[in-house]
């Protein structure tokens, strides 16, 4: 289960950040997104350690913490998309697909004239078509 | 799902726009007109670059940013490539465009001006006239080029020459 998305902006300024628990533990959620961010730039600036995974969008798992596991994704334009998942045994190619499916509503929320550049995304649209996103993490690998 | 606009329609937009704004909303400043619609421009080229680097590698240097702005990008607008791209590897890039789209269908009306100034006067007039009506069309693509590239991480200045209708190069100088 995803317990946690986030989309940073290129001067890691939070744009959009969103947890999917009942319990309350915002808090706790948001600041493994934050460290997670010095993994990105690590991944990023040391190309060598992540070999053929060179320059592509998709950076992996990041680092798994307590019973989470977090993977990253960095755009062309810097912008990173932080991903938080209690599931242990995940199968890659879906979070591929997930973030694809992130980026292209990402895309979609930026692309709205009336939203200004490197502020908050606080389209509702974005916020359900992200819920949905999250709904359906996995779901093939189940069937 | 693609979505598609008439190529028409963009076009009557671009002239429609350059219209209001050189004639009605800042009629005596044309260096404001030229700053706004410059803006504009930044503003489209920059959630373009958004969409159309979706699902590609990241660029590892500036070449590759303005090889992707040459061929990819400019496909994705204008259904064609750049025609020549230069550099001096020192940060400045010209891509020369030999048939601009935007420029294929401006005809420049040579009989405007004429009754009021002397004879041998009129005809530099009404050039200096044309030229920067159509400098005025080229702050848009401009525009779109630098806000493209300042989504991808490379701040710059662009600006356009026009050598002989329709053709055009924009020139990229790249800030360090």
């Amino acid at each position: 289960m995803i317990v946690c998305v986030a989309v940073v902006g290129h001067q890691n300024n939070p744009l959009y950040i969103q947890s999917f628990t009942e319990a309350d533990d915002a808090l706790k959620l948001h600041h493994i997104v934050h460290c997670s961010l010095d993994v990105v730039d690590e991944r990023v600036n040391n190309p060598k350690k992540s070999g053929p995974l060179l320059n592509e969008t998709f950076l992996g798992l990041l680092y798994p913490i307590e019973n989470f596991k977090v993977y990253g994704y960095l755009t062309n334009t810097k912008v990173k998309f932080i991903l938080v998942t209690t599931d242990l045994d995940v199968k890659d190619a879906d979070v591929r697909n997930f973030f694809r499916r992130f980026h292209a509503a990402y895309v979609d929320a930026v692309s709205n004239p009336f939203h200004v550049p490197g502020k908050k995304i606080t389209s509702r649209t974005f916020a359900e078509r992200v819920s949905t996103i999250v709904k359906s993490f996995g779901l093939t690998s189940a069937v | 799902m693609v979505r598609e606009v008439a190529e028409s329609c963009v076009d009557s937009l671009l002239t429609e726009m350059v219209a209001s704004y050189c004639n009605r909303f800042y009629a005596n400043k044309p260096e404001l007109a030229a700053r706004r619609i410059e803006a504009i421009g930044y503003q489209v080229g920059h959630q373009l670059s958004e969409r159309y680097t979706m699902e590609r590698p990241r660029f590892s240097d500036h070449l590759e940013a303005i090889k992707f702005i040459c061929k990819d990008f400019w496909t994705e607008l204008f259904k064609k490539q750049i025609d020549n791209l230069k550099t001096n590897h020192r940060g400045t890039f010209v891509l020369q465009d030999n048939k601009f789209p935007w420029l294929e269908r401006i005809s420049i009306d040579p009989s405007t001006d004429k009754v009021n100034s002397a004879e041998d006067d009129s005809f530099t007039t009404a050039e200096n006239k044309a030229a920067s009506t159509i400098s005025m069309h080229l702050y848009y693509p401009c525009g779109i080029i630098r806000g493209a590239l300042s989504n991808l991480g490379i701040t710059c200045a662009v600006t356009a020459d026009i050598s002989n209708l329709p053709a055009c190069s924009f020139v990229v100088r790249v800030k360090a």
